[in-house]
């Protein structure tokens, strides 16, 4: 710890704020935040209600901590998954190139080439908005394993041609442990950021399919929450924090994730003593 | 086209060199400045000095002669599109069948009854065949190209619809019209398939506008029906399309020189506005901030948060009532969960009354539309004229209405306890007497009572286990109320308050938003459980034509697309009464008596939940414009995207601002 | 021998990529219990409340009839292909019926390029820039500042972020007009002058939005490449810092940041459906929108091919240019 840069430190610190408040307070909330008329519409942030009360009556603090937790599931289930298939799918493609890189390509590409938002829409109207988080996350899986997959494939590509890798293969390592061992850790740190990323685009899809009224607006997550503030007009109606608290969380997430991986990258830098 | 810019372009000089002597000094309205920015004088060929004087908007006219109208159905895809007869979606409500189309017979929405307009008379029977009649037509109208208007424009129409098999209206015109002939230049003689006792409402407006358009002939023979475009569309309405955007988001029409010739000139008087300009500024947040910035004057269909903001922000917006509940209530359709009788469980009259009695109307009030809404308990909306003819006769016989254990559900409370409740949340401006709350909020609905929901329930098979009920099979029940993806707000708002009041007493709800394709494929096909539809409409107190979908013999079975009755309730009497009304008059005091039974077996039956009229946010400016029909001043609805606007526009006088 | 081989590959995965994606497209839509002639009729009578039993019934055998809908799903994918290939034409829109797709996509496609093919460059060029000064020289205050300003904009919702920009630049400081009206035909300086002032707005909230990505890959290539080795034989050379991010570090980073932009512009044929909702631009992203909402299956069809053609062509270009760029890559 006492070798943590102040990145690290900072990422750190908000990343268990928000972990606390997406899981730890919703233990202790009777009740369902999502219930309408539950309190008096429209109070302003107050002891009583810490970030007030929304216009269907719902108290914002605990809808906020429950959207933070479901956002928080969606978006690490599909930043892992798409990052570690994309992975794996890329290298292998670029790694060994010949039969399996041609196959794997027009696997990635014909995913790459159909274009996710109509998708996501016909999709959304096939669920029957018996669409479960985790439903969403799985279509979201799908449209986000290839953009890695194709990145990581070529920069297999490049480092395939490299000395150590020839010295590797000479000395009768497996192409999973060469890729698992030898390529990783240099694509490790794109694929981190990618993995931040994905976190983002994943919140940010599910948001973007809740404002055209794709997701499941009655569960609680950080889009379905923007969606009936903006459903409401709480930004031009002045109700900052019904609105405002879905996106600064949004946007202190995902800064708190890019603090933590930029500083753990200085962290390790400095450790490997560069 | 090309000579109409001409014409406008001198037009605009003239208008422009007057506005700068009239008015010196710059405009006082900070807050309006962003629309004339960057495009002023370009099409009038005017070098930017010239407009010193008034504010211009930004497709180049005075803003102080331009009325600016919201388009309610948004950008066009294709705006050089007009010919009204091709299927596809032509910007009808973008001013075209506002300002140019006319019609035989228009509706007066304040008196309840239909008004000749391009005919001078209601169709006369010639025998009592109820096959043969005659009708005149206005003399000394004229197209907006100057050729006359006669009875061939609208014997070419007929004929055309008649022979032109690919457009999608001529099949139904054939099984309805037989042939149409001119005895002179304004006597028409039509003679129709079946014996008909309505004619003018089938040719003619009852809501919103009608399919059969006249056409000018001299225009079309030259023409393929099927291909033509219409490009610079020809009508008798007093305005004509001046200019347009190609990219589908503005039309500006101005007021023909030979006003005097068009059905409002004659039959009305001059439209105020020289220029109407229906434009669309793009999402909700946008048109409100036109509106606040006294770029819009007219609004259409907002939700009442924005109005709210509107309100507070703009003192020159007003609404339909100048206080609460502010929305007019009488649009022609009422919204409530329509229940599919062909789905088990909801094949059960018990069933079906059980969800009535768990829904907290009160609370479904306020979340949907917080409070502004006028219940209905029976099948028709609670507009004025409706609510004088059926609900307020019905009261008594609701209140004494029992179901079948004896229990009476009715509950006249309602309006008053709204009042109460609104009362103690601040809102000022409630009405006050017995008979102002009930004309406000309605004659009463429901009772909340789950109690006795329970008890029917349990009668259906259902049983409940711990807070949750399950199926007679013994499943738990789960519901999918269909709800429309963003459109149609107050349908898609009700969907999510209605399932929040049922989830409350233990069914598993899910509202499942779909967009426009799907959500209607689903109620024709009969792939819904419960919908956020809206099969309950009507405007005249003769509303056979409103029914006649719900006859038996439109049902078809689940998986194929129904013509009509889409909740597939058959309901032998009601299907006989429809037979019945068909054959009356419609000035026939029957006529009611049997609209009244039809209520009351849909009360019985309940295969559509009536819950409330549909509150239109219509709001208007009058910063630039005065004389909008609202509550105080009713000469019309503010039905702004009706084919009725253009009598709505002699009223219509700038404020010189 | 070995390019014509890697060439024919390319082309044979090309067309197999395309045609998948195709398929896909055709067959999904089909699928979903939606129908255009429903949606026209749903849209007709939620408008004006009444319509005869009868009427639905006649209006919707015509325009089955019109649409060409009829016919098993089969007959019609090889109809859809026939009349791609052959005739080059989608059909005619079922939405806007009878205007032809290849109209209404041929209207929409300059604006989306010409908003998005700026855009994208610009936020991939200030990305790259703003990237490699956050990854190679990260002690200095400016690129400190710079990285802050794009990390803390490229989260914000871009829905929520472009209503914000119109609210302070169309509303509180009316700089900019609240909907963008294009005047003029042709070349002219009032044509030029309407297309800057309406553009301005969409085009830097899609730049200050999208520049986020760029810096973050960016900055990941570059430190990574700044702890290679010949990065500290450069140094011990005593080569100069900008020398060195330049020549050593901006060549390596930039490698897979032009895969991405490249990828980037094939999707551009995808439109930008929010931009164009919120700003009221005309664009094929609404184009693809109401063809989903409306069931137009041609529409749907005609916009995706294009897109797909697009994406596939800009994958094709990449793995094509790759070895050019990077010598170290051989075609196999």
């Amino acid at each position: 710890m006492k070798n943590w840069n102040v990145r690290l430190k900072a990422g750190v610190a908000i990343l268990a704020v928000f972990l606390i408040l997406g899981f730890v307070f919703p233990l202790f909330h009777p009740g369902n935040p999502i219930d309408w008329s539950a309190y008096p519409k429209n109070l302003k942030p107050s002891a009583a209600h810490w970030f007030g009360t929304t216009n269907l009556g719902q108290d914002t603090f605990w809808l906020l901590a429950k959207s933070i937790q479901n956002s928080f599931i969606i978006g690490i289930l599909v930043a892992f998954f798409a990052t570690v298939i994309g992975a794996l799918l890329g290298l292998l493609a670029g790694f060994k190139g010949g039969f399996v890189d041609r196959l794997i390509t027009l696997f990635t590409d014909s995913f790459i080439v159909i274009p996710s938002l109509p998708i996501l829409i016909l999709l959304g109207t096939l669920l029957k908005g018996r669409a479960s988080l985790l439903y969403i996350a799985l279509i979201l899986i799908v449209f986000n394993w290839p953009w890695p997959a194709r990145q990581l494939r070529a920069m297999a590509l490049s480092l395939r041609e490299r000395d150590f890798i020839h010295t590797a293969l000479f000395s009768g390592m497996s192409t999973f442990s060469i890729i698992v061992k030898e390529i990783f850790p240099f694509v490790a740190g794109w694929s981190l950021a990618n993995f931040v990323n994905t976190i983002l685009v994943a919140i940010g899809s599910e948001s973007g399919l809740a404002v055209i009224g794709m997701s499941s607006n009655e569960k609680a997550t950080l889009g379905t929450m923007i969606y009936w503030a903006n459903q409401h007009q709480a930004m031009l109606a002045g109700r900052w924090w019904w609105i405002g608290s879905p996106v600064i969380a949004i946007a202190l997430i995902f800064i708190a994730l890019f603090l933590t991986m930029t500083g753990y990258q200085q962290y390790s830098a400095l450790r490997r003593g560069k | 086209m090309r000579r109409n810019r001409g014409i406008v372009c001198w037009l605009l000089a003239v208008v422009l060199l007057l506005s700068a002597c009239t008015k010196t000094g710059g405009d006082a309205q900070p807050a309006a400045g962003g629309a004339g920015t960057g495009t002023k004088p370009a099409e009038t060929g005017q070098p930017a000095s010239g407009s010193g004087g008034g504010k211009m908007t930004d497709v180049g006219t005075p803003r102080s002669q331009t009325l600016i109208v919201d388009i309610l159905s948004g950008r066009s895809a294709d705006p050089d599109r007009m010919n009204p007869y091709v299927p596809g979606a032509v910007p009808m409500d973008s001013g075209l069948h506002q300002l140019i189309y006319s019609n035989l017979w228009e509706i007066d929405t304040v008196k309840g009854k239909q008004i000749p307009d391009l005919a001078a008379t209601m169709p006369e029977p010639l025998d009592n065949t109820n096959t043969k009649f005659r009708f005149k037509l206005q003399e000394g109208l004229a197209w907006s190209d100057g050729v006359e208007f006669t009875a061939d424009d609208v014997v070419y129409t007929s004929d055309m619809l008649l022979k032109t098999k690919e457009l999608g209206y001529s099949g139904y015109y054939s099984s309805l019209v037989k042939s149409m002939k001119a005895i002179d230049k304004t006597t028409i003689e039509v003679e129709t398939v079946q014996p008909e006792t309505r004619l003018a409402q089938k040719l003619g407006v009852v809501i919103w506008g009608t399919a059969f358009r006249v056409m000018p002939k001299h225009i079309w023979e030259k023409e393929d029906p099927t291909k033509f475009k219409f490009t610079d569309p020809v009508g008798v309405g007093p305005y004509k399309l001046s200019k347009r955007d190609p990219q589908g988001n503005w039309f500006l029409y101005e007021k023909r020189q030979d006003w005097q010739k068009s059905d409002i000139g004659k039959l009305v008087g001059e439209p105020g506005p020289q220029y109407i300009l229906f434009k669309y500024f793009g999402p909700e947040e946008k048109r409100i901030m036109a509106a606040i910035s006294h770029e819009m004057d007219i609004l259409q269909d907002i939700t009442p948060e924005s109005w709210d903001v509107l309100r507070q922000k703009n003192t020159f917006a007003k609404a339909w009532y100048e206080n609460f509940p502010y929305a007019d209530m009488n649009d022609p359709c009422e919204r409530g969960m329509s229940l599919n009788a062909a789905k088990a469980p909801y094949d059960n009259p018990d069933v079906r009354w059980a969800l009535t009695l768990l829904t907290d109307i009160k609370n479904v009030s306020m979340a949907t539309f917080g409070g502004m809404l006028r219940a209905s308990p029976i099948e028709l909306p609670p507009i004025s004229v409706l609510q004088d003819n059926y609900h307020k006769p019905m009261t008594p016989w609701l209140k004494d209405f029992q179901l079948s254990d004896g229990y009476k559900p009715f509950d006249d409370s309602y309006a008053k306890d709204m009042v109460d409740m609104l009362k103690q949340q601040g809102v000022k401006g409630l009405p006050t007497d017995a008979k102002e709350m009930t004309d406000t909020f309605g004659v009463g609905w429901y009772k909340y009572d789950p109690a006795e929901a329970a008890k029917l329930l349990q009668k259906a098979g259902f049983k409940k286990q711990g807070d949750k009920w399950l199926k007679p099979d013994g499943t738990p029940w789960k519901l999918t109320i269909n709800a429309p993806a963003n459109f149609e707000v107050q349908s898609m708002r009700l969907a999510f308050a209605v399932a929040d009041s049922w989830r409350k007493n233990g069914i598993d709800v899910n509202v499942q938003q779909m967009d426009a394709a799907t959500f209607w494929d689903a109620e024709s096909t009969g792939n819904f459980e419960v919908g956020s539809y809206w099969p309950a409409c009507g405007l005249l107190p003769d509303s056979t034509s409103n029914f006649q979908g719900w006859h038996k013999k439109y049902i078809v079975p689940v998986g194929q697309q129904a013509p009509g009755n889409r909740n597939r309730w058959a309901s032998d009497r009601v299907s006989s009464l429809i037979d019945e009304l068909n054959g009356l008059k419609s000035d026939d005091p029957k006529v009611i008596q049997n609209i009244t039974e039809i209520n009351k077996e849909f009360v019985k039956g309940m295969p559509f939940i009536p819950m409330f009229g549909t509150s239109k946010f219509v709001p208007v400016d009058t910063y630039y414009w005065s004389g909008f029909q609202t509550s105080k001043n009713e000469f019309e609805g503010p039905w702004w995207w009706w084919s009725q606007f253009k009598y709505y526009t002699p009223h219509y006088k700038p404020t010189g601002k | 021998m070995d390019f014509y081989k890697f060439l024919l590959s390319r082309i044979l995965t090309f067309v197999l990529v395309v045609f998948i994606g195709i398929t896909a497209v055709f067959f999904v839509p089909r699928f979903l219990p939606s129908d255009p002639v429903e949606a026209m009729i749903g849209q007709l009578t939620s408008k004006s409340a009444f319509m005869d039993p009868k009427a639905i019934e006649t209006m919707r055998t015509t325009l089955n009839e019109s649409f060409g809908l009829q016919g098993s799903l089969l007959q019609q994918y090889f109809g859809f292909f026939k009349r791609v290939l052959i005739t080059h034409d989608f059909g005619p829109s079922l939405a806007n019926y009878p205007a032809p797709v290849g109209e209404l996509i041929g209207r929409a496609l300059p604006w989306t390029m010409g908003l998005l093919l700026t855009s994208t460059i610009i936020s991939w060029a200030i990305g790259n820039v703003v990237g490699l000064l956050a990854g190679f020289r990260k002690e200095k205050a400016y690129s400190k500042l710079l990285e802050a300003i794009s990390i803390a904009l490229y989260p914000i919702p871009y829905y929520i972020f472009a209503l914000v920009l119109i609210m302070v630049f169309a509303y509180i400081v009316p700089i900019f007009p609240l909907s963008s009206t294009f005047q003029g035909d042709g070349f002219t300086w009032e044509r030029i002058k309407s297309l800057v002032v309406g553009s301005t707005l969409p085009a830097l909230s899609m730049i200050l939005v999208g520049t986020g990505w760029w810096v973050i890959s960016m900055k990941t290539l570059s430190a990574g490449i700044a702890e290679e080795d010949y990065v500290h034989f450069a140094r011990l050379k005593g080569l100069k810092e900008r020398k060195i991010m330049s020549r050593y570090v901006l060549p390596n980073a930039a490698l897979p940041q032009v895969t991405m932009l490249a990828l980037q512009l094939g999707t551009i044929f995808n439109g930008a459906l929010v931009t164009e909702i919120l700003f009221g631009y005309p664009g094929v992203g609404t184009l693809i929108y109401t063809g989903i909402l409306q069931a137009d299956y041609n529409l749907i069809m005609g916009t995706i091919t294009i897109s797909i053609l697009a994406v596939a062509g800009a994958t094709f270009v990449v793995d094509f240019l790759y070895p050019f760029l990077d010598p170290r890559v051989r075609y196999k």
